[in-house]
């Protein structure tokens, strides 16, 4: 950020306070968005939650979880698969509020979860994605003869992309013994 | 197709919650209270991040970073006219997309320049947003899922060009 600025006192001095208010304006509407969306996972997840069905989704998913994660506590088990599932479901607004409660709830346990935090960035930022229904619409508005023929390529760059990344975090963790 | 997915799961959810005699609309009503504290608690970081990313690019710093790491993408197999949506994906979720509406109008859909910049776009995550937004207030050190997070989309963007020419 320093650098940036930096350039621009030279290059354009009354840009600077512009665009920072102006991307300021961006993110105020932004979290109204969130605020609107998350509203809406977060009853269904309460909902969900409350079913007992939650619980249910935390153990079928857990055998995977505690391997890739190595936790053990219950809760956090529960918010990740919450994410996880919203994640391949491609409900990337879902999986949003259920991975920062699956941190909350890691940060009151540093000393086990260093390792499980850095997972949960990983696998949501290489992001794989069963169904990119923003992409093949914006396909089909183009004109495309086929708009859905990209899933295939999507799906299987995303699973190796996700897949090498996980081990490469894994090589990290055993290299620092995190 | 898609469209009824999510909808059907809406409802499994919610018939799933009556049978269980769970009180659905005040389960409702309390999951939507905490949005506000959820919103309130990421909006400092999110705004700190974007104004970052905005002067970076506003900077021209952005552009920089494509001419000189465009030859390297080339050698990878990544076209000239896609290396600014790599480059510019893991900061913003908007503005990548109206990149991807560029590509696509300039080219045509089903040119092989729009599929690459469409497997890119769908394989990969705005990895600075995410972090900034998962990890709101943590003093957790993340630079090294950062790192990897990055690399991984790297990876995802050469893989789904080659794809894109093979399938």
């Amino acid at each position: 950020m320093l650098i940036s600025l930096c350039v621009l006192i030279f290059v354009e001095p009354n840009l600077i306070i512009n665009t920072m208010i102006d991307q300021s304006k961006n993110v105020v509407s932004l979290c109204i968005n969130l605020l609107a969306i998350y509203a809406v996972w977060l009853g269904i997840l309460e909902i969900v939650d409350q079913s007992g069905l939650g619980d249910k989704l935390a153990k079928l998913l857990s055998p995977v979880i505690k391997k890739l994660f190595k936790i053990n506590d219950e809760e956090q088990i529960k918010y990740v698969s919450y994410n996880l599932s919203s994640n391949l479901l491609g409900l990337g607004n879902a999986a949003t509020p259920s991975g920062i409660k699956a941190i909350k709830s890691m940060e009151k346990d540093l000393k086990h979860t260093k390792f499980a935090m850095l997972m949960l960035l990983v696998i949501n930022s290489t992001g794989i994605q069963l169904l990119p229904t923003t992409i093949i619409g914006l396909r089909a508005s183009a004109g495309s003869s086929s708009p859905s023929d990209i899933i295939l390529p999507i799906i299987i760059s995303s699973v190796v992309a996700t897949t090498i990344s996980v081990l490469l975090l894994f090589a990290y963790k055993k290299i620092k013994k995190i | 197709m898609s469209a009824y997915i999510i909808p059907i799961i809406l409802i499994v959810l919610i018939v799933y919650g009556v049978y269980k005699k769970v009180n659905v609309y005040s389960a409702f009503c309390q999951g939507a209270k905490s949005s506000f504290d959820l919103v309130k608690g990421i909006f400092p970081y999110i705004v700190a991040i974007m104004i970052c990313v905005a002067l970076f690019r506003a900077s021209g710093l952005g552009t920089l970073l494509v001419q000189f790491l465009s030859p390297l993408f080339n050698v990878l197999g990544i076209p000239n006219e896609v290396c600014e949506l790599v480059l510019l994906k893991p900061f913003t979720g908007s503005g990548s997309i109206s990149i991807l509406e560029d590509i696509i109008s300039r080219y045509g859909a089903d040119s092989y320049i729009s599929r690459c910049a469409c497997t890119i776009m769908g394989s990969s995550e705005t990895v600075f947003y995410v972090s900034a937004v998962y990890f709101a207030g943590s003093k957790q050190k993340i630079s090294p899922a950062i790192i990897i997070s990055l690399l991984g989309g790297v990876m995802s963007a050469v893989l789904g060009c080659l794809l894109c020419r093979i399938i």
